[in-house]
């Protein structure tokens, strides 16, 4: 039991990371609080892959020796997911830069952030 | 309550999935072992992030650049217009 909490707590973590970022962007009203939401919701993601990546007595993904001889794939982590989350995080940093950029141009119309406040604004 | 219920199925999904840092996950034996292996006498690059990120798959990094570069313009379109319109026309 000890041993099957053990091997799986990292995945409940990003979960539970996951879950306060997907509950900040459904029941907030407030649209500076969804947007960091969102970013939580994506940091748990990325974390959850990078934790994929681990392989227990492994090294970080570079050769140390030269050529000639044989490289064994057990000795170094899997590379792929880190390169696959590097290109998310930018995806990440860019959907953030203009969600706030945008939040800016709504905060410049309406004077508010608050969804129900603008929503009230609109209906007039 | 919708966050519970989805929070609930997740780690129920993770029941089934392999063991923290397990060198025989399935994550970790099919494509990647023959990145690790190879990429020294292909991309002469010790370092395998790098020469995946930038040598197998430099077409994505093309792209991806090409995404901040969208986003950085369209901050500055965003931000700019407004400012136009405020000081009355440029």
């Amino acid at each position: 039991m000890l041993d099957f909490i053990i091997s799986k707590y990292n995945y409940w973590i990003y979960i539970i990371l996951m879950m306060m970022g997907f509950y900040g962007m459904i029941a907030k009203k407030n649209l500076i609080k969804k947007v960091i939401g969102m970013n939580i919701f994506q940091t748990a993601i990325i974390l959850y892959f990078i934790s994929t990546a681990a392989k227990k007595g492994a090294t970080i993904p570079i050769v140390e020796h030269g050529h000639g001889e044989a490289v064994h794939a057990i000795e170094y982590v899997n590379p792929l997911p880190h390169v696959l989350m590097l290109t998310a995080i930018v995806v990440m940093v860019s959907t953030l830069g203009v969600a706030l950029a945008i939040l800016i141009m709504i905060y410049r119309r309406y004077n508010t952030l608050e969804e129900d406040e603008i929503l009230q604004v609109k209906g007039k | 309550m919708i966050v519970m219920i989805v929070g609930a199925m997740l780690i129920y999904g993770t029941l089934d999935m392999p063991k923290w840092a397990d060198p025989n996950a399935p994550a970790a034996l099919h494509v990647s072992p023959r990145y690790i292996e190879k990429t020294l006498e292909e991309t002469a690059t010790p370092n395998v992030v790098t020469s995946v990120l930038a040598d197998y798959r430099g077409y994505d990094t093309l792209g991806e650049t090409s995404v901040i570069f969208t986003a950085g313009i369209s901050c500055i379109l965003l931000l700019r217009k407004k400012k136009r319109e405020n000081s009355g026309g440029r």
